[in-house]
């Protein structure tokens, strides 16, 4: 039987469509499928057995997309490492109890080893007692041990199954990521074309959406700030797009309605999803609103003490390194503090980002979107410092656009706080700083005390 | 580079006058005329808690910039003597120097 059989039927008819624009030459669906069938024999001859545990080393390519396939098709439990966690893979290797390691770093074509492992994790186990395709990913570790997520493969997959509106979609999440694997999921099941670029700069971004007239925009706010310092919108034809997604971290309102100024057209959609559950559904109030309805089918939520709480069907199986993080129930804590309007829900920020000031909370993202109207700012990030008349004091750390001498710098920041954000919210000690203060993710990422 | 103690009151009395502006408990005083004697926080403190620790990072950052300094004025230590050296303008210029001084400024 096979898993993918309508996929692959799609594909069968659809053969002259690229599935995937990679260095800017376009690969078909036609292609695809042979390229499967391809690595399924290769698979066989090199006794990768179905049920193994299979590491996919590299970033995107073709043949990569192919082998993904090939790796579900007999059940493997597949587990995608990048590049950029170079210094890790032999870690990441052994927590998932890797058995079979295809390299695409030293040979494009994809190198197999076989390395003796046994399967000892109990989580593991019950995957492949239940016959199914698993998926492991490592969360990116920023605040803390990376976690890696285990997913029954069976259960991303099923939403796919309904066939949905396609998109000429531009990536530059990899396949290690779960906002990456949901929009090659999608993408094929619907036979859309995905444009994959390695240089993530707001030019060559703006540069491939002009030449390949992307229409769908999977992205981050903290890209979208950069997109409009650069001003690289003013230089490239963007009229093909028709949707902007933007989710992973809270959307500072100031640069959502600034996008909306400059592409009013273009529909802005905000995503929410964690590498524990999957991505939900989200439809937004409006464009240039923060409010928004999430869940969908397979989706229950609800919100304890100002916290939000979902369970999945398509909720990961549990951490291999770490104890589970559901309830009995099975509800997830997501850690996401939220404000609640009727049926809509606006995300403030991480439980654990809150600054407490003197009793009164502080979100980050609230007073980076006051400061990123400053002029001279480049990017900023809010976080809190122990102190010990109030608790905790708020502290900003500035990429500033030209150099500025810091004393003159805070007579204006200070100043220019005093009208738009309360007394307690002002950051009381600021840095600038050289050093980019976001991920290869394209996420802020904030200080956190030790 | 040793830092005049004229000089560290001026800094200290002219982030007092901009932060007060901010905080109800500076209503009715005269903010022209503040000196060495000015009570900062506690009873008829100009300040609220927020006010002074504004204050004192203010003041930390203007002196570790111009003395090249590390020097940190809101800490346990400061918290657990006996006397606050938060309470004037007077206590808190002497507790800066003591702090300058430790550290060879």
């Amino acid at each position: 039987m096979s898993r993918l059989a309508w996929m692959l039927d799609k594909f069968a008819a659809a053969p002259d469509k690229p599935f995937i624009i990679w260095r800017d030459e376009a690969y078909r669906y036609g292609w695809l499928l042979e390229e499967v069938r391809h690595w399924q024999s290769r698979l066989a001859a090199a006794g990768v057995l179905p049920g193994q545990i299979v590491t996919v080393e590299g970033d995107y390519a073709p043949t990569t997309v192919a082998l993904l396939l090939a790796l579900l098709e007999q059940q493997a439990i597949i587990v995608p490492l990048t590049d950029s966690v170079e210094a890790h893979k032999p870690e990441f290797r052994q927590i998932a109890e890797a058995q079979v390691i295809i390299d695409f770093k030293q040979d494009a074509a994809g190198s197999i080893t076989h390395i003796p492992a046994t399967v000892t994790n109990p989580l593991l186990q019950t995957l492949l007692a239940a016959g199914a395709p698993g998926l492991v990913l490592f969360s990116s570790g920023s605040t803390g041990k990376s976690k890696a997520a285990l997913h029954n493969f069976d259960f991303l997959l099923k939403k796919f199954q309904h066939p949905r509106h396609t998109f000429v979609t531009l990536t530059f999440l990899l396949l290690d990521h779960i906002g990456g694997i949901n929009t090659l999921l999608y993408t094929l099941a619907n036979t859309g074309t995905i444009v994959s670029i390695d240089n993530r700069d707001p030019f060559a971004v703006c540069r491939a959406i002009e030449t390949h007239r992307v229409e769908l925009l999977p992205t981050s706010p903290t890209f979208l700030n950069l997109l409009l310092l650069s001003e690289a919108y003013t230089r490239f034809d963007l009229s093909s797009l028709r949707r902007i997604t933007y989710g992973t971290e809270v959307m500072p309102e100031r640069v959502l309605a600034r996008i909306h100024d400059i592409l009013p057209a273009v529909e802005l959609q905000q995503t929410y999803g964690l590498s524990e559950l999957g991505i939900l559904r989200s439809r937004s109030e409006a464009p240039d609103s923060l409010w928004i309805k999430v869940g969908g089918e397979g989706f229950e939520t609800k919100i304890v003490d100002n916290i939000l709480w979902i369970r999945a069907e398509s909720a990961m199986m549990g951490y291999l390194n770490a104890p589970a993080p559901f309830d009995a129930d099975g509800w997830f804590n997501t850690g996401d503090a939220v404000e609640v309007k009727g049926e809509y829900i606006k995300i403030l920020g991480r439980r654990s980002e809150i600054i407490n000031v003197g009793g009164q909370k502080v979100y980050p993202v609230e007073v980076e979107s006051v400061l990123l109207a400053l002029p001279n700012v480049r990017d900023v990030a809010v976080s809190g410092e122990a102190n010990p008349i109030t608790g905790q004091t708020v502290v900003a750390r500035f990429n500033l656009i030209e150099p500025e001498p810091l004393p003159e710098f805070r007579k204006r920041m200070r100043e220019f706080c005093r009208d738009r954000l309360a007394a307690y919210k002002i950051p009381a000690r600021i840095e600038i700083v050289t050093e980019e203060q976001y991920s290869q993710r394209y996420k802020k990422m904030r200080r956190r005390e030790v | 580079m040793t830092m005049e103690r004229d000089t560290l009151t001026g800094i200290i009395l002219a982030s007092v006058r901009e932060f007060a502006q901010m905080s109800d408990k500076a209503q009715g005083h005269d903010l022209a005329a503040l000196d060495e004697k000015t009570r900062l926080f506690g009873g008829s403190g100009l300040l609220d808690s927020l006010g002074l620790v504004s204050v004192l990072m203010d003041v930390e950052q203007q002196v570790n910039d111009s003395q090249g300094t590390a020097i940190t004025i809101a800490d346990e230590r400061a918290m657990s003597q006996e006397r606050s050296p938060f309470r004037s303008v007077g206590s808190l210029t002497d507790y800066v120097l003591t702090l300058l001084h430790e550290q060879g400024a």
